[in-house]
């Protein structure tokens, strides 16, 4: 979707920044947003704090909650794809094979 | 902290939601597993993956009303989603029944959503209400059948949607709830086909909202 939707902007995302975790995803608050979502998945309360500020601080608070919403939503889909063991069929697989090996997923428990 | 009403709606109507009698489980029994899911994502020591959290003595209720295997699926998903194996489901599921598991992976999803958006925000996690009383509706759709892109059961036709899409079906109630508050995090499903779609001007861009999608997506090593 990220690739997909980037692209279709006319400004592909960086995949393998984001796969990487840096900073220079290509995308207007990309470094804030980055770093904010990967402290919403870490456990470190006070690095979540720091890029909650900074993203807060860079683009208000509405936009940082609408970010919380969307990394919330996908501790919720990740658990249920996983749970439920959802599959994609083959020729979405194809069709997404540059973002899947740009991420590294064909090892993963959950390739299915 | 502003929250929007919408948001917070979706919240406050999963939380009574869960304490609500279920297809499957009393309300009693979804709050038990909740607080499990809860206390999983919380653990600053969690278990591994291949430990059963009803063997760690003080870990659940000495009187708990869900089976212990229920509580150990429980902790699993919330914790270690990504090392799910189609093994375990037919373990879990042989035990506690098909379409028992599907919703005990709902109120698991339902409980990271809540649970992570507070901590993301800084805020505390409102308690969960008192659970309701009556039995498990048994809602059932007609017919269910087993799909190509899921290990559970769904409503037939099977596989003419998504998996995510179809994945909790054959549990009516929990895909409401589900899908009420993806529309509320992420975007309506009617929306997903438009790379331009934004909540409100000023707002994530599509691509804004697919990086940080992307970034949760990988780092819980989900392939989906």
């Amino acid at each position: 979707m990220l690739s997909w939707s980037s692209t279709e902007q006319g400004d592909p995302a960086d995949l393998a920044a984001v796969v990487a975790g840096t900073d220079r995803v290509g995308l207007p608050l990309g470094a804030e947003l980055m770093r904010f979502a990967s402290a919403c998945a870490g456990t470190d309360d006070e690095e979540l704090a720091a890029a909650r500020a900074a993203l807060t601080f860079t683009a208000g608070e509405a936009l940082m909650v609408d970010a919380a919403a969307v990394a919330a939503n996908f501790e919720m889909m990740t658990r249920l794809a996983d749970g439920t063991g959802a599959a994609m069929p083959e020729v979405r697989k194809e069709s997404s094979s540059a973002v899947i090996d740009a991420y590294g997923l064909t090892d993963l428990t959950s390739a299915r | 902290m502003n929250v929007r009403e919408d948001l917070s709606e979706a919240h406050r109507l999963a939380w009574e939601h869960i304490a609500s009698p279920g297809s499957w489980w009393t309300a009693a029994q979804r709050i038990e597993l909740a607080n499990t899911a809860i206390g999983a994502i919380g653990d600053v020591e969690p278990l591994p993956p291949w430990a059963s959290v009803s063997a760690v003595e003080g870990r659940l209720p000495a009187d708990h009303l869900a089976p212990a295997i229920a509580h150990d699926a429980t902790y699993r998903i919330a914790r270690h989603a990504g090392t799910l194996t189609e093994d375990l489901y037919h373990k879990v599921s042989g035990e506690l029944g098909p379409l028992p598991y599907v919703e005990l992976v709902a109120i698991v999803s339902t409980v990271a959503a809540v649970t992570h958006f507070c901590r993301n925000i800084g805020s505390d996690l409102p308690p969960l209400p008192e659970p309701e009383p009556g039995d498990p509706t048994g809602e059932v759709p007609d017919e269910i059948v087993q799909p190509q892109y899921n290990w559970v059961p769904v409503k037939a036709p099977a596989d003419t949607k998504a998996a995510v899409l179809q994945a909790y079906s054959a549990v009516p109630g929990e895909s409401i709830n589900t899908w009420r508050m993806s529309d509320a995090q992420y975007m309506p499903v009617a929306e997903m086909v438009d790379p331009n779609w934004t909540r409100r001007a000023g707002g994530l861009s599509r691509p804004q909202t697919e990086l940080v999608a992307s970034r949760i997506a990988q780092l819980r090593e989900c392939f989906y």
